[in-house]
């Protein structure tokens, strides 16, 4: 990997990221700038990309696929759901509607603290830890990996679906939580507090690039390229690829759960449809349409993707599944490194060249 | 009609020989009834619904014309016996000739507690005599709301006569009801042991009513009756609840099986996981339909026979598609087998946007055709049911045709060559890349059959794929790659634990549980449980 300060692409990625933040936050104070309708819609954005993000530091940089990422992505929405269905009672002191729905006038036991903020970003980090963690060590401990891996992180994703479609869970069950009416002492209906939660969102989005690059290009990050290119003879080196591959799976679902967290109180709703499979694949291919292995990549597959898709699910919803079958299509059989190659191919060779190979081997 | 049926009926009463010096007595006696005051119309309306019970076919046929006949208030008292004015004349009531009542002629006026009374009598009758089975299940239910105060055996007896199958089970419950509250001990005891010996949960419910009966307390024998009647019951609807259990276990492992028997070649195979094979299942429903939909216009005499027809017509609409899709798509990803969950999971939401596009969200209506209609009570709750038969049958059949396909031909042989080292394979000329296609094709063939058997049990729409295709996905690492007898195996577990924790915790805790068995189960066989032998990679 290029020493950061020659990395002229992910620079300038860098860059446009910092520089909507600024557009954002000069958004706040000055009547000009951007609409809260496009600030939210770049601050969804900006917290795909951070889900996308996670997702490619697992698949693209240790060729481990997971296609249950929508559980840790969901496990952060949902705790700042309650966190922010707890504050705004507090505040306003307004029953939320799963309770009145479930006819109960208090929080189950397990919604105490909260209110604070902080306990529940520790409570998040614990839950997120503690799932990925007991997964993760049992899953490569035994070694499954690959498609099997996959396949059973689908699996838990959609058993995790099942569990929150019950009502008597106390997470608002099939109609999920909405109603949240203050973030942080501040009414989260007014514009000024949708733009600063996109900027927020945009902030921590380059936040998350910058350190996702410095991990990267530590002694670490070659390691995890060196297990995703040949992790038998990492292992006859004498490397223990297991805590390795640990760390980086709960780092990746911390990431993710973050972006849940950055998605939810600007979306103003959760509800299990968060953990369908559907959401998880679909993460799996953004960063395939953008270019797996490639921090850009990521980020400009989950935008362009999304983008379309927003504009889309108004202009045409029927069209919308097509135009994704289709994309995928093309970019499994003829970018195999997704959009990436086709930057590369206008710079190296102006003709294009018939067929291009996968950069990551998978098979090992 | 009816006036053939009046004529009739007194033609045969007026012929009949058997009519004995004391049958005319007792008829002149309830006549003499009929014409008195309100209370001995009260006895004779009851004298009446003896008959219904006891009397002769004659005797009911003629007292059902007069119980009739005075709710109609066309039966006239003179001062020698009575007339009944029907459509064809005034008929004498004893000799049925032509005969006009005499000026002081009245008809017995019925108040509001005789005409229940002759209501009783007439709907009692009716069961035992009218010839039209809708009548007689009218009177039925007029009839079941006071079974205990009518004669006991007035529901045996018709019950014995009767010959619509439905209606006799009917006239049998409630005749076993009205036993059970007899007044006679002995008569209940024999209700009882004849209840206990179908076990199921309305005799449990009725057989518990009796505890709350005063002779419960009183009568130790009857006490003694009433809770081997229960035990006896509670057993019987134990075995049935396991023999329920046991067999819809079986029949949602068959249908996993067919799910993930597909897929399992596949895997095996190649490597790859086909997250389209819950779509090639809706498309074989979809097949079935269309099936069906063209016998319906074609040959509309075997329209049941669908199913079976629909079999080689869906087997090969879902062979080829996917034999297209290996040679378009997955040809190219062998060796990234992570992208072909990609671009498999593209085809399953191209081909369900494309069937939701051209037929529509809703549910396909399939005919229900008579093999796979109703079931064989067995005991208790449970009921051999056919249509989860035929998936069952239907899955064994497929069982043994892959089994044969596998090990008998050269199709098979090259298939297992391929799986267990495809670069040998390739190397001693096996052609590994129409194997791979003919696999593909095979699999996905499966896959619609499998569609195909759920159709007569399951909704047919555009997402049922999606129900489907975790669980066999579980199957799959759970039997282990490439093995049919691991499909088998893990199908049938997955399929009983899920149908055993069902009623237990419900169906999501059911699906957790399965899950996290998995895990746990891969920790300590991670290639699963029939891993063929070889180099571990």
């Amino acid at each position: 990997m290029k020493p950061l300060a020659s990395d002229r692409a992910f620079l300038l990625l860098l860059a446009a990221v910092l520089a909507v933040a600024l557009l954002l936050v000069i958004s706040i104070a000055t009547p000009f700038g951007l609409s809260a309708y496009l600030s939210n819609a770049i601050g969804q954005l900006a917290a795909f990309a951070v889900l996308a993000l996670s997702l490619d530091l697992i698949w693209g940089y240790l060729g481990i696929l997971s296609l249950g990422h929508g559980l840790f992505f969901g496990i952060g929405g949902y705790v700042v759901a309650m966190h922010l269905l707890k504050h705004s009672y507090e505040v306003t002191g307004r029953v939320p509607d799963f309770m009145q729905f479930m006819g109960w006038s208090e929080f189950p036991f397990y919604w105490a603290g909260f209110g604070f903020f902080l306990y529940a970003l520790a409570m998040m980090a614990a839950v997120v830890l503690l799932i990925s963690g007991v997964f993760g060590y049992v899953s490569f401990r035994s070694r499954v990996g690959g498609v099997y891996f996959a396949i059973i992180t689908q699996a838990l994703v959609y058993v995790a679906m099942l569990l929150m479609f019950r009502n008597d869970t106390g997470f608002g069950g099939n109609n999920g939580m909405t109603g949240f009416a203050v973030v942080f002492g501040w009414p989260i209906g007014l514009n000024s507090v949708i733009i600063a939660m996109a900027a927020g969102s945009v902030l921590v989005l380059g936040m998350t690039l910058l350190g996702c690059r410095m991990l990267l290009g530590s002694r670490f990050g070659i390691l995890m390229i060196a297990a995703r290119d040949d992790e038998v003879r990492l292992r006859t080196l004498g490397y223990e690829t297991l805590r390795l591959k640990l760390v980086v799976w709960c780092l990746s679902a911390l990431i993710a759960a973050l972006a849940g967290m950055l998605y939810v109180p600007q979306v103003g709703i959760i509800n299990p449809r968060l953990l369908a499979p559907e959401l998880s694949l679909e993460i799996a291919v953004w960063v395939a349409i953008g270019g797996r292995g490639h921090l850009i990549g990521a980020v400009i597959g989950a935008v362009l993707v999304n983008a379309v898709k927003f504009w889309l699910s108004a202009a045409a919803p029927e069209l919308w599944p097509f135009i994704l079958s289709g994309l995928i299509v093309l970019v499994v059989l003829v970018f195999p490194n997704g959009l990436i190659d086709l930057a590369k191919l206008k710079l190296a060779r102006p003709m294009g060249v018939k067929r291009l190979s996968s950069e990551t081997p998978e098979l090992r | 009609m009816r006036r053939l049926f009046v004529a009739a009926v007194f033609a045969i009463a007026a012929c009949a020989p058997s009519l004995s010096v004391a049958g005319e007595a007792e008829r002149a006696d309830l006549i003499g009834k009929l014409c008195g005051d309100t209370t001995s119309l009260g006895d004779g309306g009851r004298a009446l619904t003896g008959i219904a019970a006891d009397g002769s076919k004659d005797e009911r046929a003629w007292a059902a014309l007069i119980a009739r006949a005075v709710l109609d208030r066309k039966l006239s008292c003179d001062s020698k016996g009575a007339v009944v004015i029907s459509s064809d004349g005034s008929l004498d009531v004893f000799t049925h000739a032509q005969r006009t009542a005499s000026e002081e002629s009245r008809s017995p006026l019925l108040g509001l507690k005789n005409r229940a009374l002759f209501e009783t009598a007439e709907a009692a009758l009716a069961l035992r005599t009218a010839p039209d089975a809708a009548r007689r299940n009218a009177a039925l239910r007029t009839l079941e709301r006071q079974a205990s105060s009518l004669p006991e055996h007035l529901f045996e007896a018709a019950a014995k006569q009767e010959n619509d199958t439905g209606l006799k089970a009917q006239m049998a419950a409630v005749a076993q009801a009205a036993a059970l509250n007899s007044a006679d001990p002995a008569k209940r005891i024999a209700a009882l042991a004849r209840i206990a010996a179908t076990p199921d949960r309305r005799a449990l419910t009725q057989v518990r009513a009796l505890i709350a009966d005063p002779a419960y307390a009183a009568n130790p024998e009857l006490k003694r009756a009433v809770d081997a009647a229960i035990s006896t019951i509670g057993r019987g609807i134990a075995t049935g609840d396991v023999m329920a259990t046991l067999y819809n276990g079986l029949s949602f492992a068959s249908i996993l099986f067919m799910a993930a028997i597909g897929l399992a070649v596949i895997f095996g195979l190649m490597g790859v996981i086909n997250l389209a094979q819950g779509e090639l299942i809706m498309i074989g429903g979809y097949v079935t339909w269309l099936v069906q939909e063209a016998m319906r216009h074609l040959v509309p005499g075997l329209l049941d026979w669908y199913l079976i027809v629909a079999i080689p017509v869906v087997f090969l609409v879902t062979a080829a598609i996917g034999i297209g899709l290996e040679a378009i798509l997955l040809r190219h990803l062998y060796r990234r087998p992570l992208m072909s969950l990609l671009a498999t999971w593209a085809v399953s939401l191209f081909l369900i946007n494309l069937v939701r596009v051209t037929f529509g969200t809703q549910n396909l209506n399939f005919v229900t055709p008579f093999y796979v209609t109703g079931g064989v009570p067995v005991i208790g709750d449970f009921i051999f049911t056919w249509n989860r038969m035929f998936a069952i049958v239907f899955a064994i059949l497929t069982l043994a045709l892959t089994w044969g396909l596998m090990r008998l031909t050269p199709l098979g042989l090259n298939i297992r060559a391929v799986t267990q080292n495809r670069t040998m394979a390739g190397c001693i000329g096996i052609p590994v890349r129409r194997v791979d296609m003919m696999a593909f094709g095979l699999g996905s063939g499966l896959a619609g059959l499998a569609g195909l058997a759920l159709a007569p049990i399951y909704s047919v729409n555009p997402q049922m794929g999606q129900n489907f295709i975790i669980d066999s996905f579980m199957v799959v690492v759970l039997g282990g790659v490439g093995t049919i007898v691991g499909t088998v195996v893990a199908a049938f577990g997955i399929g009983q634990v899920n149908v055993l924790i069902e009623p237990l915790w419900g169906a999501v805790a059911a699906k957790v549980i399965v899950l996290l068995m998995i895990i746990a189960f891969l920790q300590w066989r991670p290639e699963g449980l029939f891993a063929i032998k070889g180099r571990r990679k």
